[in-house]
């Protein structure tokens, strides 16, 4: 295989899932990969679509800043419907670490329009061919940060720990909010350490 | 030094290098970040400002070039249209120092604008336009852009597209170059920076002809295009800008899956205008298939068909004439490696998918933030044409730019149109002389009205149009990204800057019917529609409240809203009236989420029963 790694991680406004990638964006370059970070935010409104496409270990101005459909090793969500927008982008075999948390719209929410459930979206997964590891937002105490403890699970449970181990995530963790590091990075490793399901 | 940038901040970056000592433009995704980190940056010698809008900004640059120094104008694609008018004139013109115009394209709208190809305005106006792949090249590029503008004597051109200015990476940046403190009286010659005369107009378009042809020569003598020929008759592709990175990912893909790619010439492109005539003669030479790689539209792939012709080289070319690619959309590497696959007759790449797995996701509508005041404004005009015997959807209003577009968006759909910077008021103004069986309003924001909607309010008042404009005024050019503007509160103006007040603006405009109303209190905006809509002429309503996410920001508080759950009867008209994303459903019941909510009060004024409640 080779040494290329793309992630793309999907989510809405306020979930803090650029943070993600610009954790991993920065433990790359401190390590000296090769990194782009592709961030698409849509407009200045919380509750939008989200999405960041990272791609590592690659030379620069030598491929796309988007990923190709079926080209990403890595999906990583942090909303449950948002999910099926980055499928397209998975590589058979891929793995999926998927925060169930529903942000649903108004519509959902007044019962005019349908949400789909937690099966649907792994049948999906599965019909792509990707490896789904499920964290239920149940499990993540209310004090801690959802996107910090996503990071986590996927140190734990993709080929990211190939890159980098979770001293480097951590030490970029610690660095980036020093008032707050400790805490931070205990969600972090929370997170590393969280039980996933299959479904 | 290493610096994690942005496409955009590499550009800001490489204009330092460069010892720029002007940079100005207007906001807009994706381009709005040059300026953006500039203005973050201590910068004694070199101003940068957010001008009123694109044709002003281009206008400031120009001047500093004029006098001689470097300066570099940033703006989104549908700001060059706004700014088009100067800058051709400029260009016929050229100058004595170096004006660069960045412009960002947004092919796959991911901004929501029209797909436009910039590259059509580089035809038009004779002007080189430089299109860099990666960030490095950015930078680089962009002193290189400022080099090419002061050896031809005429303003370039660097386009970005989404892809690139957006993402971020690692670049060598080396020290800012300190830009001159001044500079001497530029000669006095009407033959040159005037249009007076047919013979000086002709003359100037002769230079400019012979601009781009230095432009040409300059960047074959840089070897800014990569020109790769391999196997005689066989396959070449030419790709541009972002193209490049796409076509290399797409040879490695194919490479990687077995097929030949070592007989495939290749003519990466720094630019499409000036027309690479030299490398493109030499590919087709070489070559008896060409696929050409450029999004939008087949500027390249229309040159090449003409010199083929001209040449008497019988190519057959592959590119958006027969269908291999859509002048729609973006590209990325599947999308070339398919048609370099199409044209090495090979079958497409398989796809993992049986079926769309984006069929089963929520429709996610865009709205309004939680606490933003927009909705207010729109709850009350909604309410004040209520109150007037008026359903919402009898009455012709139209939209602006910027965030109080969202007012045609659910559940308010209240905003028929959205056209230009600016347009909502002399659409509006046209609409009226039509003579539909419904009163005409117009809405805009405060940035959208200091950029281009004055103008149109003045034709209005001139013309004594019975309309109702309302101006939402949040202080702050919000949708970009939170850029200051005119309007915002001095605390907030830049160093020496200095605000402007709408309100004293709207009355010296001779605005006779002026309501200020406060955009939290949906009853004055009601009242005030009412009584707007009685009046014959010109009649504004300035809505004003900061916007909710800026003044979160510094702390601004507004007093709790009180929510007794024992009283939520769970009729929903909290969430079915403000559409606010921080109401939930609980059960039968309505919850509030604490994060988003700012206790802006618009829920509370049309709770039923009293279960959400203003304090105080």
């Amino acid at each position: 295989m080779s040494e290329y790694f793309d992630i793309y991680t999907v989510g809405v406004g306020g979930q803090g899932i650029l943070t993600i990638s610009d954790i991993i964006t920065l433990a790359a370059v401190e390590k000296g990969i090769g990194v782009n970070f592709f961030p698409t935010k849509g407009m200045a409104q919380r509750g939008g679509f989200v999405k960041a496409q990272l791609r590592l270990g690659r030379e620069q101005g030598l491929y796309s800043p988007s990923i190709s459909e079926g080209g990403a090793d890595l999906i990583v969500s942090m909303e449950l419907s948002e999910t099926l927008k980055a499928v397209r982008y998975g590589k058979r075999g891929a793995d999926y670490v998927v925060l169930g948390l529903r942000w649903q719209p108004t519509a959902v929410m007044l019962g005019k329009a349908p949400y789909p459930d937690e099966h649907q979206v792994a049948g999906e997964i599965s019909a792509a061919g990707g490896i789904l590891h499920y964290l239920d937002p149940a499990d993540i105490p209310s004090y801690m940060r959802g996107n910090l403890y996503t990071l986590g699970a996927v140190c734990a449970h993709s080929r990211l720990k190939e890159f980098f181990s979770c001293e480097d995530i951590e030490r970029i963790i610690a660095d980036r909010w020093k008032k707050v590091a400790e805490s931070n990075v205990a969600t972090f490793r929370a997170g590393y350490s969280a039980s996933l399901k299959t479904l | 030094m290493k610096k994690i940038v942005s496409g955009n901040e590499a550009m800001a970056y490489g204009a330092l290098r460069a010892g720029v000592k002007v940079v100005s433009g207007y906001p807009g995704t994706p381009s709005s970040e040059v300026i953006a980190s500039l203005l973050e940056m201590d910068l004694p010698g070199t101003r940068v400002e957010w001008s009123t809008n694109e044709k002003v900004a281009f206008e400031v640059a120009a001047g500093a070039a004029f006098a001689g120094h470097r300066a570099l104008c940033t703006m989104k694609m549908s700001g060059l249209n706004v700014c088009y008018d100067s800058l051709i004139g400029v260009a016929y013109s050229g100058c004595i120092g170096a004006l660069v115009v960045f412009v960002a394209d947004d092919p796959g709208v991911s901004a929501g604008m029209c797909e436009q190809d910039t590259r059509m305005f580089a035809v038009m106006s004779d002007m080189p336009m430089l299109e860099p792949c990666s960030l490095q090249e950015i930078y680089e590029m962009t002193v290189s852009a400022f080099d090419m503008a002061e050896a031809i004597g005429g303003p370039v051109f660097i386009r970005l597209v989404t892809d690139n200015s957006q993402s971020h990476g690692v670049i060598e940046v080396e020290e800012r170059v300190q830009p001159k403190a001044d500079a001497p009286m530029p000669p006095y010659d009407p033959s040159k920076y005037t249009k007076a005369g047919a013979a000086i107009c002709m003359r100037q378009h002769r230079d400019l002809i012979a601009r781009l042809d230095a432009a040409e020569k300059y960047i074959a003598d840089k070897d800014l295009n990569k020109l790769d020929l391999k196997r005689q008759g066989g396959l070449g592709v030419i790709s541009v800008g972002i193209t490049n990175g796409y076509l290399s990912e797409a040879l490695e893909r194919l490479g990687e899956a077995g097929a030949d790619v070592s007989g495939i010439s290749t003519l990466r492109l720094a630019a499409t205008i000036p027309y690479a005539k030299g490398g493109i003669t030499s590919l087709l030479e070489r070559c008896s298939k060409v696929l050409i790689a450029e999004e939008l539209e087949g500027l390249i792939e229309k040159y090449c068909f003409m010199e083929a012709y001209k040449n008497k080289l019988d190519v057959q070319f592959l590119g958006k004439e027969d269908g291999t690619f859509s002048r729609i959309g973006q590209f990325d590497a599947l999308l070339v490696e398919n048609g370099v696959r199409k044209a090495l007759g090979l079958e497409a790449a398989a796809s993992n998918l049986k079926d769309k797995p984006e069929r089963l996701c929520a429709a996610r509508p865009i709205g309004f933030c939680a606490g933003c005041p927009h909705r207010g404004t729109y709850m009350g005009l909604e309410k004040g044409l209520n109150a007037s015997g008026f359903k919402k959807e009898q009455v012709f209003i139209t939209g602006d730019i910027g965030c109080t577009i969202l007012g045609s968006c659910p559940p308010f759909d209240i905003l028929w149109t959205e056209l230009s910077m600016g347009a909502s008021i002399p659409f509006a103004h046209g609409v009226a002389y039509s003579g539909i069986p419904s009163p005409v309003i117009a809405t805009i924001g405060d940035s959208t009205f200091f950029h281009a909607g004055i103008s149109g309010l003045v034709n209005a008042i001139q013309h004594n149009i019975d309309m109702i404009v309302v101006i939402l005024d949040n202080g702050w050019t919000a949708m970009t990204g939170m850029q200051v503007n005119p309007g915002t509160k001095q605390d907030f103006q830049k160093g020496e800057w200095k605000r402007l007040d709408i309100e004293p603006l709207l009355r010296g405009l001779g605005v006779e019917n002026l309501w200020s109303v406060d955009a939290y209190d949906v009853n004055a905006m009601g009242d005030a529609t009412q009584k707007a809509l009685k009046l014959p002429g010109v009649k504004v309503i300035l809505s004003r409240r900061e916007c909710a996410i800026q003044a979160t920001r510094h702390k601004v508080k507004y007093a709790p809203i009180a929510f007794e759950t024992a009283k939520c009867v769970g009729c929903k008209k909290c969430i079915n009236v403000t559409g606010c994303p921080a109401i939930e459903l609980a059960g039968k019941v309505i919850a509030i989420d604490s994060t988003q909510c700012n206790n802006c009060g618009l829920c509370a004024g049309v709770c039923p029963t009293k279960a959400l409640r203003a304090a105080g």
